[in-house]
């Protein structure tokens, strides 16, 4: 076959739907990298128009500019924007777009669930946006603190946006991380073992598994306020033993976390493209890698620096004080690295390199006053003035902005097959760069002076307006800086000559495939035996083209791609994609209809939703697997590998371990708030602790030990080649049991009466939750052996019910039993 | 799998050690836990940073160690992390003011 006719064949296999229709039903991962960044740029857009707000508010005193129901409007939307509308979802249309190319492989691991998350972006991110057209959006800071947001205070719709609209965009970040964890593990062109793998897949991988464990305690807060709001349970009012600080530590679990999860992506992209600007490879890869994992787990132990002004005693400041400067190392080892890269290569200043040294000024600054902050003498000084302002956005802009402007001029021929012809782009650096710094060298310094942040004016005698007006023309510098890129963009995509394949001479894998990228990223997939393997073969392009790597016959007529074995980069089994569909559109649409039943109020609305999503996903499972075995199939080079469908760990146990890990952590935060009120809130113990009977504990010990003894029974009973169904009804049994069991903590306590009794609530409701969804389950492997899609070799769908019944065990155990815990001992 | 845990768990028993002991600080101010004092902080930073070296070790070890030459390189560097972390992190229970 010519290369040109299997350019065709998989084109034909691969492609969107075309014209309008493909918008909605595509699952190309290409397609949704392209329309994750677009919505993410568009809300940049409205983020930085906001920031412009501020800053002519900002720029003289006593302004009649704003009032300060609008400014506050106005600072909590930049600030929701530029976190949750804006970084995050870059950084997952950066990945979405970009790591199956690296990696050598078709598409993501699951390419409707990147649909999926990328609609529940859309849908969440026009929630707010549509709050703050109509002037009813969120007025208590980015971060949201009660009592400030609670019903007492902030009675209106307000900060129901923000708690619903930003959990409805969490779902994507969830599901771009499950993504990500999957990829990068299982998911690599053949002889990609861990140490070939390329640097931005390490970096993509510690950010997916910090996002899946850094956003649950947000998550978990953000329920926690709305069921405070809606139903009065107190889980933050201190006189029903709640307490306003148990959501800052759920927030900065979750919030400092997020700057890293915002930086490291950006530093995966330094370190992938400072090497090839300098012509040389990057110094230290294994410290590197180091100093990624080091810095993401060090950064769950930073959280309380925020709070260093809320009376925590001071060996509890002391820990997160030795801790924030420690952080510094790991950074410190990766800048080093980076000199050491430039210091070894022939670095070239074009555009992309620009941006990397602006970086490099920009943060290491921003992180030397992040250790300022860091001491605690410091911070009590400089706490919610404008220096923090500025410090943040040092590390925010310089740490993230500015490596991913370095990114757009890198990758920006790939998308668009063209070469950069216009020079916009080097004056919107100078005005960017400039501009950034003349403000926020001037809010440093204005916040020195004690100009307090979220305050809507100021008084004039005080030393402020000068500086406050130079920050506001820098501000609107900037601001142009970033219009005249989006121009630059825009007229080079539309206009500019056709560019040469592998513009820059790099060597990773998303350059050996013509640009633009086909649907199907490579006509056949690469064993490779190096980090650069355009180095290594230069011809290598071609020969994927002309078919000489795996699976370059495409006469099966199916989406295929390869899992690997995760260390060694040893194929391991045949995947098939799905087509194109419209379900993840319906699906995330559907979803919107719990989060919109909640925020009007229109309660029948959020169980016939949340129906109509167990529906859907009923379906969409529905419709993978294979009622017959197919056995080893060909993937090309000689080499015959099982389907996923035939395996005991398909990519859907991968997504499911690599899902409980997310929500194993939600449960620990659940699990710390309820430690945490015990030990710290005013007003208790509460009237009364919830007295256990009998049943209960018997009940669900029955329970779990059905519901596990069942799944395994049904597990070797079809392995044998027989029946499963005593084991599916013995674990259904089980799971029943476990659910009653989880009900009679619901029933034996009051959900407003005292924060004791709304937890005991929220953990008998998760285990309840997790009763009902393994019994569904359960139900459904029925359905799925009564028309053959399981058997003795098609065994993976009855290991991943098992484990979400392991978990489920395991969490009934534990939820139940702190919550009876205090009734047995008192 | 076994690589992915050799790197990750390191740090995590750190995390994992870092938490229990401002969870435990936290218990030992609370007026409703008996004061148990600086004595039980002190014993689990102890623990923390024995189980850290026991961990280095086992990396070194044949038993535990990666086949792979990167994957040992970097779990023994994150371990090494991982100990100078537990010893500075929590250093404070041995020279900070208590319940202040």
């Amino acid at each position: 076959m010519s290369a040109l006719r299997r350019h065709r064949a998989l084109t034909r296999i691969w492609a969107s739907d075309p014209g309008w229709k493909g918008w909605f039903t595509t699952v190309n991962h290409t397609d949704l990298g392209r329309m994750f960044l677009l919505v993410a740029v568009t809300f940049f857009v409205i983020g930085g128009i906001l920031a412009m707000l501020i800053r002519a508010q900002l720029a003289t005193p006593r302004s009649a500019f704003m009032g300060p129901d609008i400014y506050n409007q106005v600072f909590t939307m930049h600030g929701t924007i530029m976190m949750f509308l804006f970084a995050i979802p870059l950084f997952e249309g950066l990945a979405v777009y970009l790591l199956p190319k690296l990696l050598g492989t078709r598409d993501l691991a699951f390419p409707r669930l990147t649909a999926y998350g990328f609609w529940c972006y859309v849908f969440g991110g026009s929630l707010l946006i549509f709050s703050l057209v109509a002037g009813i959006a969120p007025d208590s800071g980015w971060f949201m603190y009660p009592p400030l947001s609670s019903e007492i205070a902030s009675p209106g719709i307000n900060t129901d946006f923000w708690l619903l609209g930003i959990t409805f965009v969490e779902i994507s970040a969830i599901c771009a991380a499950v993504e990500i964890t999957v990829t990068v593990l299982r998911y690599r062109t053949p002889g990609m073992s861990l140490p070939q793998m390329p640097i931005f897949a390490w970096y993509a991988l510690v950010t997916a598994v910090m996002i899946l464990t850094g956003f649950p305690p947000l998550i978990l807060g953000s329920i926690l306020l709305e069921l405070e709001r809606a139903f009065g349970m107190p889980f933050f009012q201190a006189d029903h033993g709640g307490d306003s600080l148990l959501w800052q530590h759920l927030f900065w679990l979750f919030g400092h976390p997020e700057v890293y999860i915002i930086f490291l992506p950006a530093a995966g992209v330094v370190s992938t493209i400072l090497p090839v600007m300098a012509r040389t490879t990057l110094l230290g890869y294994g410290w590197v890698v180091a100093a990624a994992v080091t810095l993401g787990v060090l950064s769950f132990g930073l959280w309380v620096h925020h709070m260093f002004t809320t009376g925590i005693p001071h060996m509890g400041l002391a820990f997160f004080s030795a801790a924030s400067t420690l952080v510094a190392v790991p950074t410190g080892v990766q800048v080093f690295a980076w000199i050491g890269t430039i210091w070894k290569g022939s670095p070239q200043l074009r555009l992309p390199m620009m941006w990397i040294l602006a970086f490099f000024v920009t943060f290491v600054i921003g992180g030397l006053t992040g250790v300022m902050v860091a001491v605690v003498p410091f911070d009590w000084q400089a706490h919610d003035t404008h220096f923090i302002v500025a410090h943040l956005h040092y590390v925010l802009v310089g740490g993230f902005v500015f490596p991913m402007l370095a990114a757009l001029y890198y990758w920006m021929p790939h998308v668009t097959g063209r070469k950069r012809f216009f020079k916009l782009g080097e004056t919107a650096f100078w005005l960017i760069a400039l501009g950034f710094h003349v403000t926020f060298l001037a809010v440093h310094w204005v916040g020195l002076l004690g100009q307090r942040r979220r305050i809507h004016t100021y008084d004039e005698g005080q030393g402020w307006e000068v500086i406050n007006l130079i920050a506001s023309i820098g501000g609107f510098v900037t601001a142009i800086g970033f219009a005249l890129v989006i121009v630059d963009v825009a007229v080079n995509a539309a206009v500019a000559i056709r560019g040469s394949r592998d513009p820059w001479r790099a060597g990773t894998l998303e350059w050996a495939m013509p640009t633009p990228p086909p649907a199907y990223n490579f006509a056949s997939l690469p064993l490779i035996g190096s980090r650069n393997p355009l180095y290594e073969d230069p011809d290598l392009p071609v020969r994927l083209a002309r078919g000489e790597g795996y699976l370059g016959d495409p006469s099966r007529d199916r989406r295929e791609t390869l899992t690997l074995e995760i260390a060694s980069g040893k194929p391991a089994y045949l995947v098939i994609f799905p087509k194109n569909t419209a379900l993840p559109v319906v699906m995330a649409f559907v979803t919107g209809g719990i989060f919109v039943g909640m925020l009007l109020k229109l309660y029948w609305l959020v169980p016939l939703a949340a129906s109509g999503v167990a529906a859907l996903v009923a379906r969409w499972v529905w419709v993978l697997g294979s009622r017959h075995d197919e056995g080893p199939q060909e993937v090309g080079q000689g080499l015959a590998l099982p389907l996923a469908t035939e395996v005991a760990d398909p990519p859907g146990w991968w997504g499911s371990l690599v899902l409980l890990l997310g929500n194993a952590t939600f449960f620990g935060s659940l699990l710390f708030g309820y430690a945490f009120l015990w030990t710290v809130a005013p007003n208790w113990p509460p009237p009364g602790y919830l007295q256990p009977d009998l049943l209960g504990p018997v009940l669900l010990l029955a329970g779990i030990a059905l519901s596990m003894a069942g799944i395994r029974l049904a597990d070797r009973r079809l392995r044998r080649g027989t029946g499963p169904w005593l084991g599916l009804l013995l674990g259904l049994a089980g799971a029943g049991a476990v659910g009653v069991a989880a009900a009679s903590l619901l029933l034996g306590t009051s959900h407003d009466a005292h924060a004791y009794d709304a937890t005991v609530w929220v953990i008998g409701g998760y285990v309840l939750f997790h009763a009902g969804l393994t019994g569904a389950m359960t139900i459904f492997l029925a359905l799925r052996a009564a028309a053959g899609y399981v058997s003795g070799s098609r065994i993976g769908e009855v290991q991943i019910v098992r484990l979400w019944i392991d978990y489920t065990a395991a969490v009934a155990l534990l939820g139940l039993g702190v919550s009876w815990l205090p009734g047995v001992l008192t | 799998m076994r690589d992915i845990l050799r790197i990750s768990v390191p740090l995590t028993i750190w995390l994992a050690s870092f938490s229990a002991v401002y969870g435990l600080e936290g218990l030992v101010c609370s007026d409703r836990w008996a004061q148990a004092g600086r004595g039980a902080l002190l014993m689990a930073w102890a623990a923390a940073i024995v189980l850290q070296i026991v961990l280095l070790l086992a990396l070194r070890s044949t038993r535990f160690a990666s086949p792979s030459g990167f994957v040992r390189g970097v779990s023994l560097a994150l371990a090494g992390v991982a100990l100078v972390a537990t010893a500075w992190t929590l250093l404070p229970v041995a020279v900070t003011s208590l319940c202040l």
